[in-house]
């Protein structure tokens, strides 16, 4: 008896081993593999013969050459001008002693809680044709161009001051690592304020600096929204066309390959940063490092211009949430017209969100998508980390660097690969047609999420102590039980915040979204994007103000969940 | 009680543990020593079923145990770490292995306050997060954990090494009382030497997969049987060609200048002492070279025809050696360890 309850429950165990081996390799070739090895053969395999007519397409299409010109450009002027506002951010957050700190650093934290879609937004609602500050000018100077905030002078702007967030966040880590007791040092030795700076601080930080460096040059090369809202006609992006060629049947193969540039630019770029990774991080040798303290700078003119510098750039990244807040209270009149006045102030904006659902669906829609993906992936990658975490051999390997292939790949080039894929019926989804559906957004939200997912559960799962689990095992107790009671309750904490990252990144993501959303579902990016088109009503300005702030507490919130009660 | 017969142990080509063969007794508190890498973890861990040997079989009062699954063979261990639960209370910690048991409730109950009683947990601190509890609280709830299961066994994993030196030597006068209290037999890992001959009854040294000795700690120390045990153990002086030379002269030959000879610190001694018969001891003369004081002694380096032999002295008061001095240096000739050049075993006595 005892003997064929063992044996059942072995085969049980090898069958669902069997079951989620399947169900893995479906997953990945259905999504992550096949769509994108699809694009590159509906782009270079025409009648079954290879043929190179896209590329000729491409060159002959003065737009999308010019848009490759400008992609490039862009990303190279981010990296100097990005740098050089987030190595300052960080160094007056963190190294020199400047009056107010506390006050600035909520201003140059701000484009952790409002980013994309919605923060070019509000740039535009400030600088933009009727802008607040536009207006301003315009009263000022008579005859003042209103329509100053467009082309590459503008996207520069507005996209310097919004990815400043991967300096605030990883910069800021890696400068409070710096050891103090080095700094000292160098002081003994006579060495100058900026000499430090230059010689001993930027050194130790060069790996961390390389590295955003990387990842600003690819938000460069891939920047959709701010290109789009205030861009204009003479300067558009990769992005921007690839959606504009996607558009049309006829063009959808410039589109393709517009996104294989972008994707092998990505990779290449991945692969330099990995392999510099690899090989070129310092090592600190101290065993004893002491924190860093602040260091007053002793030279009274730089130390003036330094604070000078600190405060205006506060009000450049204050300004938008600010005015954004306070026209959220206020009504169309003065959201039309950009002016202030006390009497128009309202609550009415809030009152129609909360009350009429066609106001509040977008935010539904969202919330739903943002939702489900973040709870699907967190399920689909846990199970991953525990199969990586119990098992280590080829086929582990491979579905490890199957689930990171997103990573690789612009986002574009994957909805890309979806829609040409799945656009008709295909035996691998049981012949249903994904392209258009309401399961097209969520599934590509999943796709997305996986890599850096897949990386924090991973990290969380390895640093468990694995004598937990000798020890459950020591005391009777089975894999299953030992997962549910021991190891699922430890890595409980980071699995949500991971979680409530996700859900928080895609609430109002546009740049995957324009390009597979179900039109009769429109996510709340669409709807704040389309609320900076010229002939947008007033009504949906004051609900993308109201949208704005609404995402900015969520943000806040969730940011506060997942980093703030830790530092306690 | 327990018994490795031809045990071998390979991890792919590495093999870990080599032709085993051991035996533990009932009661007994036994100890595998040795440096890291040299097997002993390994060897416990097959005995808790974690490793499988590849040669071999391993008994348990008798019953072969070396196919066994974990949590069938009654082997409870302490970890390291302790691996405590750290998302369960200390309660919920002891009483989880009956948990899996699917024991009674009240039954549990009642063996867990039991047991928390005999290791002297208090009724607050079984409510208590496991990291609030401090070192030797938490040592006790493993213990507690893992004898709450009633084992034939208790085998425990370098569990003081990661603690402070003054915590380690309460908690190990600690861990000697409840191994006597439970009269349960307890298989000990460690690297540490002096843990090893305060704690054991027995101990086996192990060297590259291979026990070098088994016996009591006085054993283990003062009749080393092989080199590496001798050096492994305790600090010790090689005496040197131009001493053994002057040995031989002294006792009249027996001594090979290129076998190894070897006497520890606490056996040299500067002053002619009452116990010793004449005949058997050696006088040497040596300068002070340098002297390291550590409080409770002061560890002496003379130089002794060229060679540098030394010793330890209490700090009893009695007149210190000043560095440059020439002393008297008696050596008994007992005291003296001799192995062969390849094969090493001892020839003293």
């Amino acid at each position: 008896m005892q003997w064929i309850n063992k044996w059942k429950g072995a085969a049980s165990t090898k069958l669902a081993g069997l079951l989620i081996a399947l169900f893995f390799a479906w997953f990945i070739v259905s999504f992550l593999i096949y769509p994108n090895v699809n694009l590159l053969k509906t782009t270079f395999i025409i009648d079954g013969s290879l043929s190179l007519e896209a590329v000729n397409k491409l060159v002959s299409s003065s737009r999308a050459v010019q848009s490759l010109i400008n992609s490039f450009l862009l990303a190279v002027s981010l990296v100097m001008t990005v740098n050089i506002v987030g190595i300052f951010l960080v160094l007056v957050m963190n190294y020199f002693d400047i009056k107010g700190i506390r006050v600035l650093s909520l201003g140059y934290y701000t484009t952790l809680i409002y980013s994309g879609v919605v923060l070019v937004a509000g740039y535009k609602f400030l600088y933009g044709e009727q802008g607040f500050l536009t207006n301003l000018l315009a009263g000022i100077f008579p005859g003042f161009d209103t329509g100053w905030f467009t082309g590459y002078g503008a996207v520069l702007f507005v996209m310097t001051f919004a990815i400043t967030s991967n300096h605030v966040i990883f910069l800021s880590n890696a400068i409070k690592k710096v050891d103090y007791q080095t700094i000292e040092a160098a002081k003994s030795m006579g060495a100058s304020d900026f000499y430090i700076i230059r010689r001993v601080v930027l050194p130790a930080l060069k790996p961390t600096i390389f590295a955003v460096t990387i990842l600003i040059f690819l938000i460069g090369l891939s920047a959709t929204s701010a290109p789009l809202i205030v861009g204009g006609q003479e300067f558009q992006t990769i992005n921007p066309m690839i959606l504009t060629f996607a558009k049309s049947v006829t063009s959808r193969d410039i589109a393709a390959i517009l996104s294989i540039v972008l994707g092998i630019a990505t990779m290449v770029l991945l692969m330099f940063m990995q392999r510099m990774e690899n090989n070129g991080n310092f090592i600190s040798v101290s065993k004893v490092k002491s924190t860093i303290k602040k260091q007053k700078i002793e030279n009274k003119w730089a130390n003036a211009l330094v604070h000078i510098a600190a405060y205006l750039l506060f009000v450049i990244y204050a300004l938008p949430v600010v005015l954004i807040i306070i026209f959220s209270f206020t009504d169309t009149f003065s959201i039309e017209n950009a002016t202030l006045a006390l009497d128009h102030f309202t609550l009415d904006n809030y009152l129609l969100l909360f009350t009429d659902f066609s106001a509040f669906r977008p935010y539904f829609i969202s919330i739903a998508y943002s939702a489900a993906s973040a709870f699907i992936v967190v399920m689909i990658t846990l199970l991953v980390s525990r199969i990586l975490q119990r098992h280590k051999n080829i086929y582990t390997q491979l579905l490890e660097y199957s689930m990171m292939i997103p990573w690789l790949l612009p986002s574009t080039l994957i909805a890309l690969g979806l829609i040409l894929t799945y656009d008709k019926p295909n035996s691998l989804l049981g012949n249903q047609v994904l392209t258009g559906s309401v399961w097209m957004l969520l599934v590509a939200y999943i796709i997305v999420q996986l890599p850096f997912t897949l990386r924090m559960l991973k990290a969380a799962f390895f640093t468990i102590d694995h004598s937990l689990e000798e020890a459950a095992k020591n005391l009777g107790a089975s894999s299953m039980y030992t997962f549910r009671r021991i190891l699922l309750p430890v890595i409980l904490p980071s699995t949500l915040a991971v979680m409530v990252l996700n859900f928080n990144n895609m609430l109002a993501d546009y740049d995957l979204t324009v390009f597979l959303f179900q039109p009769l579902l429109e996510p709340l990016g669409i709807v704040i994007k389309s609320s900076t088109d010229p002939q947008a009503s007033t009504d949906a300005k004051a609900l993308m103000l109201v949208y704005s702030v609404v995402l900015m507490v969520i943000s806040s919130v969730a940011l506060y969940f997942v980093y703030g009660r830790k530092s306690k | 009680m327990i018994e490795f017969k031809n045990v071998q142990i390979n991890y792919g080509d590495f093999v870990a543990v080599k032709n085993l063969n051991l035996n533990v007794r009932e009661r007994e508190f036994f100890t595998l020593l040795g440096p890291s890498g040299c097997g002993k973890t390994t060897t416990l861990r097959s005995l808790v079923g974690f490793v499988h040997p590849s040669q071999g079989e391993i008994f348990l009062n008798g019953e072969n145990i070396t196919s066994l699954p974990v949590e069938k063979r009654e082997v409870s261990m302490v970890f390291q770490s302790y691996a405590l639960f750290p998302t369960l209370d200390v309660y919920e910690n002891i009483a989880f292995g009956l948990k899996v048991k699917k024991v009674p409730k009240q039954e549990i109950d009642r063996e867990v306050r039991d047991m928390a009683a005999k290791v002297d947990l208090s009724e607050e601190q079984l409510k208590k997060k496991v990291s609030e509890l401090s070192g030797g609280q938490q040592q006790r709830v493993a213990i507690a954990r893992a004898l709450v299961l009633k084992p034939r066994i208790l085998v425990l994993d370098e569990p003081l090494s990661n603690l402070d030196a003054r915590l380690r030597v309460q908690l190990r006068r600690e861990l000697k009382n409840l191994q006597k209290q439970f009269g349960i037999t307890a298989i000990y890992v460690t690297h540490d030497q002096e843990e090893a001959l305060t704690l054991s009854d027995r101990i086996a040294v192990f060297n590259k997969g291979v026990v070098e000795q088994v016996g009591t700690p006085k054993e283990i120390y003062s009749h080393s049987e092989t080199e590496f045990v001798c050096n492994f153990i305790g600090d010790i002086n090689r005496l040197e060609t131009p001493v053994v030379k002057e040995l031989n002269e002294q006792m009249g030959g027996g001594y090979l200048e290129h076998d190894r000879h070897y006497v520890r610190m606490e056996r040299v001694h500067t002053r002619q002492w009452q116990g010793g018969k004449e005949a058997s001891v050696l006088k040497l003369t040596g300068r002070v070279e340098d002297a390291e004081f550590y409080g409770v002694y002061t560890k002496y380096s003379f130089l002794v025809n060229g060679t540098v032999i030394k010793n330890i002295e209490r700090e009893d008061g009695r007149a210190p050696h000043n560095i440059g001095d020439e002393v008297d240096i008696y050596i008994d000739i007992h005291d003296v360890m001799t192995y062969r050049e390849r094969h090493s075993y001892a020839v003293d006595q």
